[in-house]
């Protein structure tokens, strides 16, 4: 490199450019406005005006409100009714109980990960990202297929001799929880294979060469070590189980009601918006407060091997 | 070795008891969507198994029905649109919570996460009413803008935890080199993101295409997006048709996922 090269001065930059390299540095906030208006428009307004009808009267007439007075009607209304009981207490217990079922099927999976060589991680990553980026009728619509009338478990159990005629598999609650359970089980998976992934693997030796087993070291290592991942896991099926329609729609059939089924049909079929809203707003709070509960859960795992570390 | 017998056999029965379970999920991980690309090739007109003979035709009809070629290109609209909505605003965005100076990056991206983790429905529902008062009725355009703020958390995310990694010195040296920030930032720290870039894409565009839960209450009626033409399909359709649907979105997603581990890797997923 030639000294004319080394002192020729940094180029000034244009009147254009240096209001861009203002905006674009990335040290103010600038470049976000943006995404926060929109945010600001299409979730925190709407989110609002959900409240807001949550608690009101409204005339509609084509499709738009025309008057709008307060109301705590719906919401009175939604609790004394035995049918929002019984609805969301099924979302809650099929929920729950996919939930379970994920970690159950999901944990010894992400074992296997943590204990396995090159390939098998690579297939297990294969086979658990690669339905999260299939559709979740095209998922659904598979378990039509096994658990139909004339599906494959009817036909294999009927050329088995076992049943003379197809079970009524399909349009059951058990059909539900299990293509729930299984749509959701990557869910589950990832976020364990993710915190099991970057745990200390000294900490398996250490515990091996104190003379634990290996299943004590599962037990008293690996299992409180990998509790931020069963949480978030549990977590993230519980919502998706809590909120899907699609599922229950196609599984359970026509009479078989959940949170989410009930806001599609007041919202589109019979044009109930201010009960709508309500039942979003309690499916949502009830949401939360079982996250909320989940996390403490989890709080109370992880300070307790917080407390074992020091 | 100090290991008693008996912890040796109850080590092998436990892990073997446990690799067993984790490869019984495996299998049932997969096998739904094997069978369904079995059914697919059927001969015959109605769903049964096992599938007999071996036949192209239920793929051509997908191709030759003008609903689902419809439904596919709106679908296509629908995710390139969030696709390009998500880079544009998500990018600066993530620059902005991990480089910015001022007080208050975390509430921002707790801000740009927050309605991702909102149910899809209720914020389907929110938004169709929130149109509903101001006047604008669902269309692919409530669809696209919805989906986008859906998702723009995964976008987000994503580029955030691979800006993070990004060693900094990189930028320091060409801006003491006299680069301008902008100039810094097309030649070092864009092509130092494509990667992540790439992953949000693959991803907020499978969202965009195949989202249902926010879609069936912003979707315009005329242009009905492909997840909800199929919810109405498997309701009424009986013949292997679906499953030829299906068998062409397993294989979009058999390109995404190639995409995915070209890009970031499959480990990369997680961040």
């Amino acid at each position: 490199m030639t000294d004319a090269a080394l002192s020729r001065p940094a180029p000034l930059p244009r009147p254009g450019e240096a209001l861009l390299d203002k905006l674009l540095s990335g040290r103010g906030i600038w470049p976000a406005v943006p995404a926060i208006v929109v945010l600001v428009v299409v979730a925190v307004i709407p989110f609002v005006m959900l409240l807001s009808l949550g608690f009101s009267d409204i005339e509609m007439s084509r499709g738009a409100i025309v008057s709008q007075t307060f109301s705590l009607a719906h919401l009175t209304g939604a609790l004394a009714d035995p049918l929002y009981w019984t609805t969301f207490q099924r979302s809650l217990s099929l929920a729950l109980s996919t939930m379970l079922i994920c970690i159950v099927f999901g944990y010894p999976v992400a074992y296997l990960y943590l204990i396995g060589g090159r390939w098998t991680r690579r297939l297990i990553l294969i086979l658990t990202i690669a339905p999260l980026l299939t559709s979740g009728i095209v998922r659904t619509y598979a378990w039509l297929v096994i658990l139909g009338g004339r599906g494959v478990v009817n036909m294999t159990l009927m050329q088995m001799g076992l049943i003379d005629r197809p079970l009524r598999i399909v349009n059951t609650h058990w059909a539900v929880l299990i293509g729930m359970a299984q749509i959701h089980l990557p869910v589950m998976i990832l976020p364990l294979i993710a915190v099991m992934s970057r745990q200390d693997r000294r900490l398996e030796e250490a515990s091996a060469n104190l003379g634990a087993s290996r299943m004590g070291t599962l037990r008293h290592v690996i299992l409180p070590l990998s509790a931020p991942g069963i949480a978030t896991g549990a977590a993230l099926v519980f919502t998706l189980s809590y909120t899907t329609f699609v599922v229950p729609q196609l599984l359970g059939g026509g009479n078989y009601l959940n949170a989410a089924t009930m806001i599609y049909e007041q919202v589109v079929y019979s044009l109930e918006w201010s009960k709508g809203s309500v039942t979003a707003l309690i499916l949502m709070v009830t949401c939360l407060m079982v996250l909320v509960v989940i996390a403490l859960i989890s709080n109370h795992f992880t300070r307790w091997t917080k407390g074992r570390d020091a | 070795m100090r290991l008693p017998g008996r912890t040796a056999i109850t080590d092998a029965l436990g892990t073997g008891a446990l690799i067993l379970m984790a490869v019984l999920a495996l299998v049932i991980l997969t096998a739904p969507s094997i069978i369904v690309l079995m059914i697919s090739f059927d001969t015959r007109a109605f769903v049964s198994f096992p599938p007999q003979g071996f036949t192209l035709r239920w793929y051509a009809q997908v191709f030759e029905q003008s609903v689902l070629v419809e439904a596919m290109l709106n679908s296509l609209r629908v995710g390139l649109t969030v696709t390009l909505l998500c880079i544009l605003l998500g990018v600066p965005t993530a620059i902005v919570c991990v480089r910015g100076r001022f007080r208050g990056t975390t509430a921002l991206s707790i801000f740009v996460l927050v309605p991702h983790m909102v149910p899809g429905i209720v914020l389907g529902v929110a938004v169709l009413f929130a149109g509903a008062l101001v006047g604008i009725g669902p269309s692919i355009w409530l669809q696209s803008v919805s989906i986008t703020v859906f998702v723009l958390a995964v976008m987000v995310r994503t580029v955030m935890s691979r800006l993070q990694r990004l060693d900094p010195a990189l930028e320091e040296a060409a801006a003491n080199l006299g680069a301008t920030p902008l100039q810094s930032l097309r030649t070092i720290t864009f092509p130092l993101l494509m990667p992540a870039i790439l992953a949000g894409a693959v991803f907020t565009f499978i969202e965009g295409f195949d989202n249902i839960s926010v879609a069936i209450f912003t979707h315009g009626f005329r242009d009905r997006p492909l997840p909800v033409e199929l919810l109405a399909m498997v309701q009424t359709t009986n013949t292997p048709l679906v499953a030829a649907v299906s068998g062409v979105q397993i294989l979009l997603a058999v390109i995404a996922l190639i995409l995915v581990a070209a890009s970031v890797g499959l480990d990369g997923v997680n961040d």
